[in-house]
């Protein structure tokens, strides 16, 4: 399965070495051509020489992830955060670190060594250690670096009634989304851009647009869901399985209302359901690509992912496939004609 | 320090003052020091001073306007024309600095952050007001007698402190104006060790290995050209770094900026040993090829490193260099210093020298073939 | 344009609804008060309204924001109550109890929900009661995404004085209108950008300074006064004269700015003001670092209570800035 083999992938924002060769592996046989930018983009081109309007839909290949910073004496491994990641999901989790995947635990003092004050407490990221069952700080030394990075070593499997539950979903379900669409041919020059580091401010998709210049770009999201016990209805985000999100306002962007009501528009005409994003936090790569040159048309359409940079998520496998036909469609209708920028 | 005229040059500099928008009498002097060692000399827009030392490759095509050339129809389309590879070593000559907000009765002055000083710095401590002509003045602080016990346990705010310039409300007046710039006075220490301290060793210090570097440089063969710049504005937010970046389209870009050095109590991994080498950063941040080469450069070399770890964009200039356009590969390096962001920050000047020596090494590594390579991943 | 005509100039365009995002519809409004003199007009991808007049001399660019602080729609509950949250930065206390004109006129009293402490009261206590009876009928009449704004119409408090809504940065606007018509009739080479997303931390202002590559930007906006009972340190004083920007938030002027603005300041004889602005967010930063740095100054009016859904104004500051802008415009040696 397609979402198994990315989301298992490893690719902390900056080290995206591994995922992307999985997606270009993926993506060669149907794009024109792969080519990796100065910051590790992969840019997929298909028909770039079409005329029409410019389309670039990017999804980002990075994940939450770990980085290795110390060895301690005992041979336990200290470690910060390669983006946003809450203290409190991390204890007693497993992970996977480096190229060859060696496996750790994460590990505090037991609940039966902690004061009632401690215990009242959630855990800080310095109190928390990886564990390789390494003897001292030699026997971790030969197998771990300093700077070496890690991931949740999180298995991907169908679960309950149409869902799945991987690690990275956010945003390896868009990844998903962009290779299937790569699979198809349309009448217009098209490019999928696979970014980095925007777990750490979208850092990778400004400099691909800025390269690209294209006259519309549609950034695919895995974003938060929290439709759970005790969540209002003005705190739930988005609904999982009501269908892909379209942004009103988020953290970094105001929607083009525009191509807002395109997106609407589209969804109807074919009958695919859709909601509306209901959070201003959070944010996705359309903020940086918009600002990009003289400015930049376009937007996103987002995944519901539960429990998004958590090391078990949970999407839709209904909102997955409504997705792919919404972007389809979309790119169709511009293909038309229907876009008039 | 067999020859004392690059720590002269660090002790004249760190005298001289400079905060975020008036750095123009740093630049010119660091100007004055490069201008003999380099091919050309010039400022751009936003006033980042731009040494250019050309390569072997002969005389370089000036930056083309970056915005002549038309639309590509592939994003991977390959540069007009083939031009010598362009390497840019990048530090800022800006000091924190405080910034005159308002005039109170009696000539006091109260002052308003352009930077990150730690007010509890601040308190007692002697200042240059920018006023019409340059003024002297002291951080006034309550003495202890007239302080409760409550008021000794807070740390002082900006807000509360004011500037004492010592001199009748309407002579201040007459030569102060809302928006002066105030900086530190401190004239550089020598300590043991060919250590030094001061204030705006944060990022003089760097300066100083732009001009190691360019020493060394001069009986060093290398293809690439190599651009020298002293950014402006990085204390308020790394303003000059991007429109730098425009000016001289680099292919590699790698700021030289101070990082922590060791004190008691700071974590591991934040803490790094004075004397022990210029710290090469590593991180989502850094291109990794620059990284791998600067760490093989240290290694063939001799040069004594250490490595620093980042998880995100670092506060340096490499921040906004990496995304800049269509994103340039960028690294960071630095001596580490203590007491950042103090009038007594401390340096080692030999790690000044070794990191010279670093970057001078690494720009003959610099060729075609590793620029090409900087994009295959 | 003399005070009278720039305060009726100013009263109609503080008319249109204009959050943040909502530009594109307003921007007719503005540019309709430029189109005869300017060669060009249009609204570019994120909302800025653009003039451009050919002309003689360097490129000066004027630019006003648009925006408006506001609130958004983000949910509409099953009986009919509508959630909101910010679009810029809003006090959630400045709402309570306040009338809410949504820009489909749409007019609704906000609540705050009861049981929340004063100081823990956020966007997500507050909601609009529109008078619907059900989730239908609140449906009918609101959407997730519709903007509005407090309503609280401009009134002349007293002679030379207006308070009310949007008058942060539409005086602004008015003072760009006033110099770009007076550089425009003088030959200049000028633009004017009516700029978008001001509020949210200047999006629009840098987009549009890539495309117009202007070789010296001219922020036009409001800067806090410190004259009222226990304010925050500022030095501007209402109706002492326009405020050469020095510093804020976002931009350092670069000496030979400001020195030429002070200078204009001189040759009219104007009482000028030093705008020095710590946490001051404009467009300026954002006009400085596109296009490998722009010249960048700016020109502001005193304003009290920004921030807040009545801003307080003097008249003889706008027309000294209008003067003051215009002056700097046509005299600028690039």
């Amino acid at each position: 399965m397609l979402l198994k083999r990315l989301t298992e992938a490893m690719g902390p924002p900056g080290f995206e070495d591994d995922i992307r060769e999985v997606i270009r592996a993926e993506a060669k046989p149907f794009a024109d051509r792969c080519d990796t930018d100065v910051l590790g983009n992969l840019i997929c081109e298909k028909g770039a020489g079409n005329p029409g309007v410019r389309v670039m839909v990017d999804a980002h290949m990075d994940e939450v992830g770990l980085m290795i910073v110390h060895v301690e004496d005992n041979g336990l491994l200290r470690f910060r955060a390669l983006g946003g990641i809450d203290p409190r999901v991390l204890v007693s989790k497993p992970v996977r670190i480096g190229r060859d995947g060696r496996p750790g635990v994460i590990g505090a003092k037991p609940v039966h060594l902690q004061s009632q004050e401690e215990r009242g407490k959630p855990l800080k990221m310095e109190q928390l250690y990886i564990d390789i069952g390494a003897r001292d700080k030699d026997d971790a030394l030969a197998v771990v670096q300093p700077g070496d990075v890690a991931v949740f070593a999180t298995e991907c499997e169908t679960i309950g009634d149409g869902c799945v539950k991987a690690k990275s979903l956010d945003d390896r379900i868009g990844c998903a989304v962009l290779l299937e669409i790569l699979k198809r041919t349309y009448r217009l020059p098209l490019f999928a851009v696979f970014t980095v580091q925007e777990e750490i401010g979208l850092r990778g998709a400004g400099p691909a647009a800025h390269r690209i210049r294209p006259d519309v770009a549609i950034s695919v999201e895995g974003t938060v869901c929290f439709d759970v016990v005790d969540a209002p209805g003005h705190g739930q985000a988005t609904v999982l399985g009501r269908g892909p999100a379209f942004t009103v306002q988020d953290g970094r962007t105001l929607a083009d209302r525009r191509f807002l009501e395109f997106l609407i528009a589209v969804a109807e005409k074919y009958n695919i359901p859709y909601q509306l994003r209901r959070v201003k936090g959070g944010s996705n790569n359309f903020a940086a690509i918009q600002r990009t040159r003289e400015g930049v048309a376009g937007g996103a359409i987002s995944v519901p992912v539960r429990y998004i940079h958590a090391p078990a998520q949970i999407a839709s496998l209904d909102d997955y496939e409504h997705t792919i036909r919404l972007l389809d469609a979309v790119l169709r209708e511009i293909e038309a004609g229907a876009w008039t920028g | 320090m067999a020859d004392r005229s690059g720590a002269r040059f660090l002790t004249e500099l760190m005298s001289l003052h400079g905060g975020p928008g008036f750095e123009h009498r740093v630049a010119e002097y660091v100007k004055g020091a490069l201008a003999p060692l380099c091919t050309d000399v010039c400022y751009d827009r936003m006033g980042n001073l731009v040494a250019r030392i050309a390569g072997d490759a002969g005389d370089a095509d000036a930056p083309a306007d970056p915005h002549a050339d038309a639309r590509p129809a592939a994003a991977s389309a390959a540069r007009p024309k083939q031009r010598p590879p362009r390497l840019m070593l990048a530090a800022h000559v800006d000091e924190i600095a405080l910034i005159v907000t308002r005039i109170e009765e009696g000539g006091f002055l109260r002052v308003a952050q352009t930077g990150g000083f730690d007010p509890r710095t601040l308190v007692g401590q002697e200042v240059v007001v920018h006023a019409s002509r340059p003024l002297r003045g002291v951080v006034g602080s309550k003495p202890p007698h007239l302080t409760t016990p409550e008021e000794r346990k807070k740390a002082p705010s900006l807000e509360d402190l004011f500037i004492d310039l010592a001199m009748p409300e309407v002579r201040v007046r007459e030569q102060v104006r809302v928006g002066d710039r105030v900086t530190i006075h401190r004239d550089p220490l020598e300590l043991m060790n060919g250590r030094i301290a001061g204030k705006a060793l944060d990022n003089r210090a760097s300066a100083a290995v732009l001009l190691e570097c360019a020493r060394t440089l001069r009986s060093l063969r290398h293809e690439a050209d190599v651009y020298l710049v002293c950014t402006v504005q990085e204390e308020v937010g790394m303003r000059g770094a991007a429109a730098v970046v425009e000016t001289v389209r680099p292919d590699i870009a790698i700021a030289v900026d101070v990082t922590f050095g060791d004190f008691p109590g700071q974590a591991p991994d934040e803490s790094f040993k004075l004397g022990k080498g210029p710290a090469i950063t590593f991180g989502p941040n850094i291109h990794p090829q620059v990284f791998g080469g600067l760490r093989d450069t240290a290694v063939r070399h001799h040069i004594p490193y250490q490595i620093e770890l980042s998880q995100e964009p670092t506060g340096t200039d490499a921040n906004a260099f990496q995304t800049a356009g269509d994103g340039v590969a960028t690294g960071l390096v630095g001596v580490a210093i203590r007491y950042v962001h103090t009038s007594v920050e401390c340096v080692a000047y030999a790690d000044i020298e070794d990191c010279g020596r670093l970057l001078a090494f690494y720009a003959t590594t610099v060729d075609r073939s590793v620029v090409e390579g900087l994009s295959c991943y | 344009m003399n005070e009278q005509e720039l305060r009726d100039l100013i009263t109609d365009l503080a008319r249109p609804v204009g959050p943040s995002g909502t530009e594109p519809q307003m921007q007719a409004a503005l540019l309709d008060r430029v189109r005869d003199v300017a060669d060009e007009v249009f609204v570019d991808v994120l909302g800025n309204g653009v003039a451009v007049k050919r002309g003689d001399g360097p490129h000066v660019l004027l630019a006003a924001h648009a925006d408006e602080l506001g609130v958004m729609v983000i949910h509409i509950e099953d009986n009919g109550f509508l959630r909101l949250i910010s679009v810029g930065d809003v006090d959630p206390h400045c709402l309570p109890g306040r009338i809410v004109r949504f820009t489909n006129g749409t007019v609704g009293v906000v609540g705050a929900e009861a049981q929340v402490k004063r100081e823990e009261l956020g966007f997500e206590h507050l909601y609009v009661d529109i008078g619907a009876e059900s989730g239908v009928e609140a449906r009918e009449r609101a959407f997730v995404g519709l903007e509005g704004v407090v309503d609280e119409p401009v009134r002349e408090v007293a002679p030379h004085r207006l308070a009310g809504r949007a008058l942060d940065n539409r005086a602004g606007c008015a003072i760009a209108i006033a110099a770009f018509r007076s550089a425009a009739a003088a030959g200049r080479r000028v633009s004017l950008v009516f700029t978008a997303q001001q509020e949210l931390g200047a999006r629009g202002a840098r987009t549009a300074a890539y495309r117009l590559r202007p070789d010296l930007a001219l922020v036009i906006d409001a800067a806090p006064c410190g004259d009222t009972p226990g304010a925050e340190r500022m030095e501007l004083k209402l109706g002492a004269g326009p405020a050469v920007k020095i510093v804020d938030a976002t931009a350092v002027v670069p000496a030979r700015v400001k020195d030429h603005l002070l200078d204009a300041g001189k040759r009219l004889g104007l009482a000028i003001q030093y705008e020095v602005w710590p946490r001051g967010r404009s467009d300026a930063g954002a006009l400085q670092a596109a296009a490998g740095g722009v010249a960048v100054g700016g020109i502001s009016y005193p304003a009290r209570y920004m921030g807040t859904p009545a801003v307080m104004i003097d008249l003889r500051d706008v027309a000294a800035c209008a003067r003051l802008a215009a002056e700097a415009v046509t005299s600028y040696p690039g």
